[in-house]
């Protein structure tokens, strides 16, 4: 039993950073008003870039191209909704059109169509002294990405609510135009959740294909993306929320594989697509429980004209 | 310049300019050659062998390319129409892909299992994969309604379950195809010929009546929205809940209609994919229709005249992206163009100051920037 619950901790912790990162990216956006549907986008930019550079760099680094890579989706949003005062969500929303079918174009263009050469993978570090105790030795073995996946939603939520920055980023989502009073730049500021909100989601995407897997394949994130906003959601819009909300995700699936696996009859009474529906009605359920409106900032997807008040 | 063209102008320019830019991606992965044969093949696809037809040549050089893109028209259509009529009444349905599975497999079931004479199962099997794309669809206005949940996530995870469900539980398994002698088939059983749409060029090509449905469709929904006072009503709400509830308008119940119909609509696009080409639900449904609805609607400027206009020229474009094929062009090629169309004409208000600085037209008020009217 014990060794069973082990090894499910061990593979949440190893799949989780790409859905924490991403929705910490998105947590980062909206609070500073900006809709971030086209994170799903943002990782698979990540995602394609950080695998195709770790194939003439160390991976260490490749991950940081990945970063820059949603990074770069993120200012073609930041682009059209701050600038031009698109509609976030279409905005965010034509991000992921591009993204899967230039990515597929691409992908097939210069390698095959399922997916890039191998890379090598992430080193992982094992933390001495906890691989001899057990349940607790699943945290030893991981990639960086997962330790940092478990203290950035803590540095975050600090830099949010205790710093002057944090102060602004949070008021520029609720009351900008009290923001412009004080003679500070709303867009500067929304520009600067918008672009780490990006090198958030880009290193979510890294991670899939530099720690989880050791390659990008076709259908990476394939539906991540969205998760992470609905972890975002049910977090409530706040970064330690919404870190734990990706992670209790990240568990259910890792039950669901787990419990396919080690259970094979359990197949036999509960059919494969109950348990592929099962933490997408769960969501529903608890969103629906907990209700979602009040928690949204207040000027979330409403884009920012000076005159307008 | 004229309001109606200020309208599609900007749709009409982010087209041309994202087939410009898929030219353009073609030419560096490729060559220049290679991008001239693969839009010369994409028209040929989509409209049609012209030259060959002049020479002389049969008329399916011409009927079938139409016949393909009519047929992918009417899928885009009718999600398109979902999308927008959803954004008319300020919600954004991103569920259209789950809605649409459902009313496929309706469509499949009722197809298959019962029998009747033509007249009745074909409307029939039509209305109830209609009816159960509507109660899909219920399921986020009502969560949005009493509980506050958005319902851009709640359609997500709507078209999650739904593809879950049907693709990874009843299609193969309780609704699999009965094994015909040692052929173990895919998918759920074929409908029966009185479910059939029947085809409307015989032989000559696969278009069948799913285009004038769709075409029908979209003419009913223009008359609700554009001159019904229901309809008048559920604009209302899109423009503005507050407002709207202010003057009266059942603010609830015109959002849970509206959304009933988007999920109905969504349906029929199962529908018209089942009884239509697939006849009979495959073990996927293949392309993200639902998801494509989403871009129609927008580049049709959630009009429902604007939105068939949209689906009939993507209509076009697919069916021209088959050939491209033949050249090693991705098969992805056609939703490249219809992304990279969209993410332009986010930036809407980009061209209208770009054409209004060139036409040196002064004086006119900016247009607002919202194409999405929220709730």
């Amino acid at each position: 039993m014990l060794e069973v619950l082990e090894a499910l901790l061990h593979s949440t912790l190893e799949a989780a950073p790409a859905l924490v990162f991403a929705a910490l990216g998105a947590t980062l956006s909206e609070r500073a008003g900006v809709v971030s549907v086209g994170v799903e986008g943002m990782m698979r930019a990540g995602a394609f870039c950080a695998a195709v550079a770790a194939l003439y760099m160390p991976t260490g680094l490749a991950v940081l191209v990945g970063m820059g890579a949603g990074a770069v989706m993120a200012a073609v949003h930041g682009y059209l909704s701050l600038r031009w005062r698109a509609d976030q969500v279409v905005s965010g929303m034509a991000l992921n059109l591009v993204a899967l079918a230039g990515g597929t174009f691409v992908l097939e263009s210069l390698y095959s169509p399922s997916g890039t050469p191998s890379i090598t993978q992430l080193r992982t570090w094992s933390l001495p002294g906890l691989d001899a105790v057990p349940l607790l030795r699943a945290l030893s073995g991981h990639s960086l990405l997962t330790y940092l996946a478990l203290l950035l939603p803590f540095a975050l939520q600090a830099l949010l609510q205790r710093t002057a920055l944090g102060l602004r980023l949070r008021a520029v989502g609720e009351r900008p135009h009290a923001v412009a009073t004080l003679g500070l730049s709303v867009l500067g500021l929304r520009w600067g959740a918008v672009l780490g909100g990006g090198l958030l989601a880009g290193l979510g995407g890294a991670a899939l294909s530099c720690a989880v897997l050791d390659r990008f394949e076709q259908h990476m994130p394939a539906g991540l993306g969205f998760m992470a906003l609905a972890a975002m959601v049910f977090g409530r819009w706040s970064f330690r929320g919404a870190a734990g909300a990706a992670l209790f995700f990240a568990a259910g699936n890792a039950l669901r594989i787990g419990l396919a696996s080690s259970a094979p009859g359990l197949l036999q009474v509960v059919p494969q697509g109950f348990l592929l529906a099962l933490p997408y009605v769960l969501t529903l359920v608890l969103l629906a429980l907990r209700g979602g409106k009040a928690h949204a900032p207040a000027a979330l997807g409403v884009p920012y004209e000076q005159e307008s008040r | 310049m004229g309001e109606r063209l200020r309208a599609v102008l900007p749709s009409l320019l982010s087209i041309a300019l994202a087939l410009a830019l898929g030219f353009l991606a073609i030419a560096l992965t490729r060559d220049l050659d290679t991008a001239l044969q693969a839009y010369g093949q994409m028209l040929a696809g989509g409209i049609g062998d012209w030259g060959a037809y002049l020479e002389g040549g049969p008329l399916t050089l011409l009927t079938r390319p139409w016949g393909e893109a009519g047929t992918k028209a009417a899928l885009l259509t009718f999600t398109g129409l979902s999308v927008a009529v959803a954004f008319r009444v300020g919600l954004f349905n991103i569920g259209a892909q789950g809605q649409m599975v459902v009313g496929a497999l309706v469509a499949a079931v009722v197809g298959a299992q019962l029998s009747l004479p033509a007249f009745l199962h074909l409307p029939l099997a039509l209305l109830a994969a209609g009816v159960a794309g509507g109660l899909w669809a219920l399921l986020p206005a009502l969560l949005k309604l009493r509980r506050g949940v958005h319902e851009v996530i709640s359609t997500i995870m709507l078209n999650w379950v739904a593809v879950s469900l049907v693709d990874n539980w009843l299609v193969v398994g309780p609704l699999r195809a009965s094994a015909s002698g040692e052929l173990s088939r895919s998918g759920t059983d074929e409908v029966l010929a009185t479910a059939e749409l029947p085809r409307l060029l015989g032989s000559l090509s696969r278009l069948n009546l799913g285009l004038p449905l769709a075409l029908l469709a979209a003419a009913l929904v223009w008359l609700w929205l554009l001159r019904t006072r229901v309809g008048y009503e559920v604009r209302a709400v899109g423009q503005g809940a507050e407002a709207a509830r202010t003057a009266g308008i059942p603010v609830a119940r015109r959002v849970t209609e509206t959304m009933a119909l988007a999920g109905a609509l969504a349906g029929l696009a199962g529908a018209v994919l089942v009884l239509g080409t697939e006849l009979k639900y495959p073990s996927s449904l293949g392309a993200p229709y639902g998801f494509d609805g989403i871009a129609i609607a927008l580049l049709g400027g959630s009009h429902p005249g604007g939105t068939a206009a949209a689906a009939l020229f993507f209509g076009v474009l697919r069916a021209g992206g088959t050939r491209m094929q033949l050249l090693g062009v991705h098969k992805s090629f056609p939703e490249l163009i219809q992304g990279l169309a969209l993410l332009l004409v986010a930036g809407r208000l980009a061209w209208l100051t770009l054409v209004r600085r060139r036409s040196a037209v002064t004086g006119s008020a900016v247009v607002a920037s919202t194409e999405v009217p929220r709730a």
